[in-house]
């Protein structure tokens, strides 16, 4: 039988621990500043300012102990919005959650990045409502502009699931991206920088991973990664290794003079110009990257 | 429309709450002008304005008939929908169709061959329908898509098409104004949604927290009546501004509730539909996911200080009511 002192104690053992795992006079510094930009506590998009800060806390430990990542380039980031362009990696996405705790506790101004997620992503029980409530927000041309216009960065992934789906023979090879992130920062209310980000380290949570797109499809699945532990060992299958992570941001991309309806001729140029950009700063952070037996693996 | 030209008004649908706050608004508005209201329903005397002729009448085309060869009207409200309460799903979901839509279709007939100047139809935003990949703020251009889930919600879709496509067609003759509300709440409003939110112990969706928008009785009946003078024809989403969630509503509201993940919620529905009771499906995807809307064409016209609650502070009036 559970006793109120025994309650008692475990509520001071979880308080202790909280505040041994998570820096509290930094989150309330970050949230007090977050307040003043959602005073109401919410925003039509889902966002839960309560539930980021309990979301972000959560996190906090397995960014800072887990995954321990470092950041490069954080000088970069100025006070304005900007669409935040990176490379996707890490087969279930965790290089979205890292990215959005590393603007929001590490970038100052601290910031809630609106990640353009897929509809698969939105419509799951419990996880879409976690993602929305922590700033997920579902990536269509309507939502982006309107979050722009609204004074929000937001985090895109040109490549798609294409890019965090991919088996290990492709690991950091940039697939292709699509041009409407370009067309849709043209036609943004103050035409909103491109901040080009790449993220290091994620793939090797996964060292050995094999797509089964065509099983994925059958299933209605956007992807189904299969390797030594998944499905063998069920979702703790799906854990991933602790590879360290390093977010490098880049020089943000001034936007030329040009018309979001320009030809995708004009519009491809720029966005090869991004996709190089990332693709330098992940070889250079490649070479940087901290020892991880798993690295040994790829 | 000029204030000089409204002499007559009729009220169809007139024994709900939102028709008797628009009713006497139109009084205060319009003292001069006669307004009769028209139901099915019994019209009992707490929905009884002075100087408002009340008819309970059976809605057939020889009733309706009967009620504009006897007078001339300058406008026309048409607030009536029949609820898919009165039906069971499936088996007389015909019948609410049938209803619906050709009582529309009978109605606005009517108001062409009794050139009514203005009429001004109540829809609602459920025709947009509730979806994952809603974007946020649906303008009046969105697709209407609510029907593609469930067939209960056909009738509605097919109303408010009718309607539109009546307003086109007759755009020289008559001015067709169309309202498709967010959730409308208030203490005189008898929806679901005003049921769920005052339910002092209600089922919560866990694994969903959906965005909404909710429009306060008063506003809504003074957007039905500045309907008259201020805004063109043409279709005209409503919502105050600001958003909440349904989790946070229901904390404003000062109730407790009992979590349930939505598949428990939709197996219960399926199950009471199966036996006595009536439960819409449907709403079970606007407790899941947001359909918000856009609210610049209202504003235009109506300025933006013209809601007087935004959608936090409704809830808070209709907790405190």
């Amino acid at each position: 039988m559970v006793l109120p002192k025994d309650l008692k104690m475990f509520e001071n053992l979880k308080a202790e621990l909280k505040s041994i795992m998570t820096p509290k006079k930094r989150f309330d510094q970050v949230f007090q500043k977050l307040e003043k930009i959602y005073p109401d506590g919410e925003d039509p998009w889902g966002l839960n300012l309560e539930i980021a800060r309990t979301t972000l806390e959560l996190v906090w430990p397995l960014y800072e102990k887990y995954f321990r990542v470092r950041i490069f380039g954080a000088s970069n980031v100025e006070d304005k919005p900007y669409m935040i362009i990176s490379n996707h990696s890490g087969q279930i996405a965790i290089d979205g959650l890292l990215l959005s705790v590393a603007f929001a506790a590490e970038v100052d101004p601290p910031r809630i990045l609106r990640a353009m997620v897929d509809r698969f992503f939105v419509a799951l029980p419990f996880v879409g409502k976690f993602g929305t409530e922590g700033g997920a927000v579902l990536g269509d041309r309507q939502n982006c502009l309107q979050l722009l216009g609204h004074g929000q960065s937001v985090l895109v992934f040109p490549e798609g699931v294409s890019g965090v789906a991919k088996s290990t023979k492709d690991y950091y090879k940039l697939q292709k991206f699509t041009k409407g992130f370009f067309r849709l920062a043209l036609a943004s209310k103050d035409k909103t920088e491109i901040l080009p980000v790449a993220v290091v380290g994620a793939e090797e949570a996964y060292p050995y991973v094999y797509q089964a797109r065509g099983l994925a499809k059958f299933l209605g699945l956007p992807a189904l990664p299969l390797s030594p532990t998944f499905p063998l060992l069920g979702p703790l299958g799906m854990l991933p290794l602790p590879s360290p992570i390093d977010i490098h941001i880049g020089k943000p991309y001034k936007l030329p003079d040009l018309s979001p309806d320009a030809g995708d001729k004009k519009i491809s140029e720029h966005v090869e110009a991004i996709k190089s950009q990332i693709a330098d700063m992940i070889e250079k952070g490649r070479k940087q990257r901290r020892e991880f037996w798993g690295n040994k693996l790829d | 429309m000029d204030v000089k030209e409204v002499n007559s008004i009729l009220i169809i649908g007139i024994a709900g709450g939102l028709a008797k706050l628009t009713t006497n608004l139109l009084k205060k508005r319009y003292p001069n002008a006669s307004i009769m209201g028209i139901d099915s329903r019994a019209i009992t005397d707490e929905h009884t304005s002075e100087g408002v002729t009340y008819v309970q009448l059976r809605y057939s085309r020889n009733n309706f008939e009967k009620v504009f060869r006897e007078k001339k009207f300058d406008v026309v409200y048409l607030l009536s929908r029949m609820g898919h309460g009165h039906f069971r799903p499936k088996n007389k979901l015909d019948m609410a169709i049938r209803k619906n839509v050709m009582g529309i279709t009978l109605m606005l007939d009517l108001c062409r061959k009794n050139y009514v100047k203005k009429v001004i139809s109540l829809s609602t935003y459920h025709v947009y329908g509730a979806y994952p990949d809603n974007s946020v703020f649906l303008d009046e251009e969105a697709p209407l898509r609510a029907s593609i889930e469930y067939p209960e919600l056909r009738d509605v879709v097919d109303v408010d098409q009718k309607t539109v496509n009546w307003m086109w067609q007759n755009q020289y003759e008559a001015e067709t104004v169309i309202f498709r509300p967010c959730s409308v709440i208030g203490n005189l409003i008898n929806n679901t949604i005003t049921t769920y939110l005052q339910a002092p112990m209600a089922p919560k969706v866990i694994d969903f927290n959906p965005i909404f928008q909710f429009v306060y009785e008063t506003d809504m009946a003074n957007c039905l009546v500045h309907a008259i003078e201020k805004l063109p024809f043409g279709i005209y989403n409503v919502a105050p501004p600001g958003v909440v969630s349904i989790h946070r509503a229901k904390e404003l509201m000062g109730y407790s509730t009992i979590p349930f993940p939505s598949f428990f919620l939709e197996t219960a529905i399926n199950m009471a539909n199966k036996g006595a009771w009536s439960v819409p499906k449907y709403l079970i995807d606007y407790m899941k996911f947001s359909c918000s809307l856009d609210n610049a064409a209202i504003l235009t016209f109506l300025g933006k200080d013209f809601f007087q609650y935004s959608s936090v502070e409704a809830v808070k009036q209709l907790a405190k009511s």
